[in-house]
């Protein structure tokens, strides 16, 4: 599946990529471009599970120094694979050759920290003591490289002799000069050609490693990420998800952290919720700002870093594999080529149905339909959750239309604004409105009526009164 | 050879040569300087030139140095083939300039090399201390013409200006516009510790205190912008986080009041001789966070467009007008 930008940032999970923080350019790609696991790949992704389990021990581990000898060299690494990316015959210049031999030095350092660690199951690093070699024949791993006189046989005769004459220069008269520094510069030309043929030599034996050098850079970007990815479940205390045996997807205590954050910022807490989603559609209603999407966006998240092979942010959570996981958001705007936000959905769901035959699949959809009137929308909308709970999926809307929730699989309720408080008319709305609201996911019967609290919000937010006593009267 | 300069800097860890125009000399005092350096192990780098291979203004290649076995220089990856020591990759900086990552390397022989360093200055200083723990003991700067080169340099280090004939065919004007630059960097920090302590802090555009550094209000009309003529009469410091230009001096003088005027340092100030003339005539006063001190200015009295002033004259008109020595850099 591609994990569009869109759908990375609607769901949240772009927040989460970039507050991983992988220490080495190899990681930092990694986790540029996520790896998605099917249906199919559940060993595959158990055992990238497991090795996030395995690094969470690491970091909790109370002897850090094992871990920190690993943690010390990958920030030491340089991106070179643009210079490997070459014609064997295209000899690497002097600074090239230098990064080459920093990039095995490191490597050799971090093996060996690694080896000392429980491994990650199969990742390896492979030892390139051969190629290290070649850049270092004296065997003195200096984070340094020159083309030393041993490469040669005719370097030490001729540096020799150079530096002779370098000596003469250094104490001759202006007058015999420049005889002489046309004499060094005869040699410097020489010393540059058997420099050249030395190089080139070197570049041939290096580039015959080259599979070697790129699986150890995608092995030490696979163990970078896997150490960033335990650091954020630490961080958040997140957790690790257990693979549904029915197909339903579990999620007790969940969060959404790029929310948890916002809230943190303004020393608010975020109101954990607990969601059960079998085959065919939930619904969900509830109060304005009771916060619905968030929990849609929340569900959204955990499935997509679940698939990512991430833990996730909850207590406990239960997930099943998905072929596809799509969200639709009704705020998100006007979309490309004419369509209103209305026809922006239906077109993203079209395609999406389109595609339903191809495997089971994970739909969520906020306020499906209310950009339309509202007696053809929640028509449409119930024909939707009817049509889902046909298909091979799991879906998931939120809705203020009635009626919906009839022809639901299950249906949830935001408890609402359930507290009755007084005394704080100074205080910001929003915060009167978050005090006043139960976040929690209630289960409600089918068919359980909307609940009316569009007035109460807008009462919160001190709407106009003259426009309040309109809106009252005409209810 | 005479050591000229070599006293002049003294132990200085950092030396930066700069020059009052194109042509001006800096490459002349900086071999100079590192003939008479003798033996130290010297760490080299340019600043402030945007790594062309040649001069783009006068259309000349970028003069070589020789250097000694031992040195170490950081120079762009793509000077590397024009740089004729025998060299050690000794490290890379992470600086990036047209020609390439600027990288650190220890000449294994005596040589030629070509600087393209870091284009900014504030990129020194972790330079310095590369330079530093791979053991030169002192670090020397080729610097732009102009004064750019020094700007946010952040190290503590004196500096070489270098003037000549190439400035103007007018000697007058020549020693005219050297004095005045050499004002410039005579600018001293402010004597009370409230004003030092003031000026340290801060972190705005413009800001202005009390004698004693007290946070004064600064006029402003409603979009924010200050109102200089709403400056209060008495006097009081201004801060300018910016360069300091003739309109903003030409403004500050008009209100006829005195005014200590704080740049960050003397490289800060834009200003030509003229304004900064009207700004001092007018009781205005100019302070600095950080000094920059010279310790000389080096003389060419060849232009590099046929004219040259007569030496002895040229040095004797320089040593009049400055406080700070004067060097004939041609000197034997």
């Amino acid at each position: 599946m591609e994990l569009t930008l869109e759908l990375r940032e609607n769901a949240g999970l772009q927040w989460v990529l970039d507050d991983l923080t992988p220490m080495s350019p190899f990681g930092r790609a990694a986790a540029r471009t996520p790896v998605w696991y099917g249906p199919g790949e559940e060993a595959a992704l158990e055992r990238e599970l497991d090795n996030v389990d395995l690094a969470l021990g690491l970091w909790k581990a109370a002897d850090g120094t094992p871990l920190r000898r690993v943690t010390r060299c990958l920030p030491l690494f340089h991106d070179i694979r643009g210079s490997l990316d070459r014609d064997p015959d295209n000899p690497f210049d002097l600074v090239e050759l230098f990064e080459v031999k920093h990039f095995l030095v490191t490597l050799e350092q971090l093996a060996e920290a690694y080896n000392a660690l429980t491994p990650f199951a199969g990742l390896s690093l492979r030892p390139m003591d051969a190629a290290l070699d070649l850049l270092d024949p004296e065997g003195r791993r200096l984070p340094a490289f020159s083309v030393v006189n041993s490469y040669h046989e005719g370097l030490a005769p001729l540096r020799e002799e150079k530096s002779r004459l370098e000596r003469e220069i250094r104490t001759a008269g202006e007058a015999d000069k420049p005889a002489l520094l046309e004499r060094r510069r005869v040699l410097t030309v020489r010393e540059d050609q058997m420099e050249l043929e030395v190089r080139a030599v070197l570049t041939k034996k290096l580039m015959a490693y080259q599979t070697e050098f790129l699986e150890n850079m995608e092995a030490i970007g696979h163990i970078d990420l896997l150490l960033a990815k335990a650091r954020l479940a630490q961080r958040n205390r997140c957790v690790r998800p257990e693979l549904s045996a029915d197909g339903a997807l579990a999620l007790r205590g969940l969060r959404h952290p790029q929310v948890e954050s916002d809230l943190a910022k303004r020393g608010d807490e975020f109101t954990a919720l607990d969601l059960k989603l079998g085959g065919g559609c939930t619904v969900i209603t509830g109060a304005n700002m009771g916060g619905k999407t968030v929990s849609l966006r929340a569900a959204v998240l955990s499935q997509l870093l679940f698939q990512c092979g991430y833990f996730v942010f909850a207590e406990s959570a239960r997930l099943p594999l998905f072929e596809n996981v799509a969200l639709i958001l009704a705020d998100s705007g006007p979309g490309a080529g004419g369509l209103s936000s209305f026809g922006r959905e239906v077109h993203l769901l079209d395609g999406l149905l389109r595609q339903a035959g191809e495997g089971r699949f994970f739909l969520a959809l906020d306020e499906f339909a209310r950009g339309t009137n509202p007696q053809e929308g929640a028509a449409l909308a119930r024909a939707l959750v009817r049509h889902l709970n046909g298909l091979d999926c799991v879906a998931l809307m939120t809705t203020h239309y009635d009626g919906v929730s009839d022809v639901a699989g299950a249906h949830y309720q935001v408890a609402g604004l359930v507290r009755e408080l007084e005394g704080d008319e100074q205080d910001d709305p929003r915060r009167r409105i978050a005090r006043r609201m139960d976040y929690r996911l209630l289960s409600a019967p089918p068919g359980a009526p909307c609940p009316r609290d569009a007035l109460r919000v807008c009462r919160l937010l001190k709407l106009d009164p003259e426009l309040m006593e309109l809106f009252q009267a005409d209810l | 050879m005479k050591k000229l300069l070599a006293p002049l800097v003294g132990d200085a860890p950092l030396v930066t040569v700069i020059g009052l125009c194109k042509n001006a000399g800096k490459t002349t005092a900086l071999r100079r300087l590192m003939v008479e350096l003798g033996e130290e192990r010297l760490g080299l780098t340019s600043v402030g030139r945007d790594g062309e291979a040649t001069d783009l203004v006068t259309g000349t290649e970028k003069p070589d140095l020789y250097i000694k076995q031992g040195d170490l220089f950081a120079t762009a990856r793509g000077m590397m083939t024009l740089c004729d020591v025998t060299l050690e990759v000794a490290g890379l900086t992470g600086v990036r300039t047209p020609l390439g990552e600027v990288a650190i390397f220890r000449a294994l022989s005596d040589g030629y090399i070509q600087l393209a360093g870091p284009s900014a200055a504030g990129q020194l200083p972790p330079l310095c201390e590369r330079f530093a723990a791979l053991g030169a003991s002192r670090v020397l700067i080729d610097g732009a013409a102009g004064r750019k080169s020094l700007a946010g340099a952040g190290v503590e280090g004196t500096a070489i200006l270098c003037t000549g004939a190439s400035q103007d065919r007018d000697m007058e004007q020549v020693v005219a516009e050297t004095a005045h630059i050499c004002r410039l960097f005579s600018a001293k920090r402010p004597e009370s510790p409230g004003l030092r302590a003031a000026l340290d802090g801060c972190a705005a555009r413009f800001a202005l205190f009390g004698p004693e550094g007290e946070p004064w209000e600064l006029p402003a009309d409603e979009t924010g912008a200050p109102r200089w003529n709403k400056l209060p009469r008495e006097r009081c410091m201004l801060w300018a986080a910016g360069g300091i230009t003739d309109p903003l001096l030409k403004t500050l003088a008009r209100r006829g009041a005195p005014l200590t005027l704080a740049a960050a340092d003397a490289t800060h100030v834009l200003a030509g001789r003229a304004v900064l003339d009207l700004f001092t005539r007018t009781g205005g006063t100019l302070t600095v966070r950080r000094e920059l001190p010279l310790a000389a200015v080096g003389a060419n009295p060849w232009s590099a467009y046929g004219w040259h002033f007569d030496p002895n004259r040229f040095i004797d008109a320089l040593r009049q007008a400055l406080t700070v020595p004067v060097v004939n850099v041609k000197e034997d």
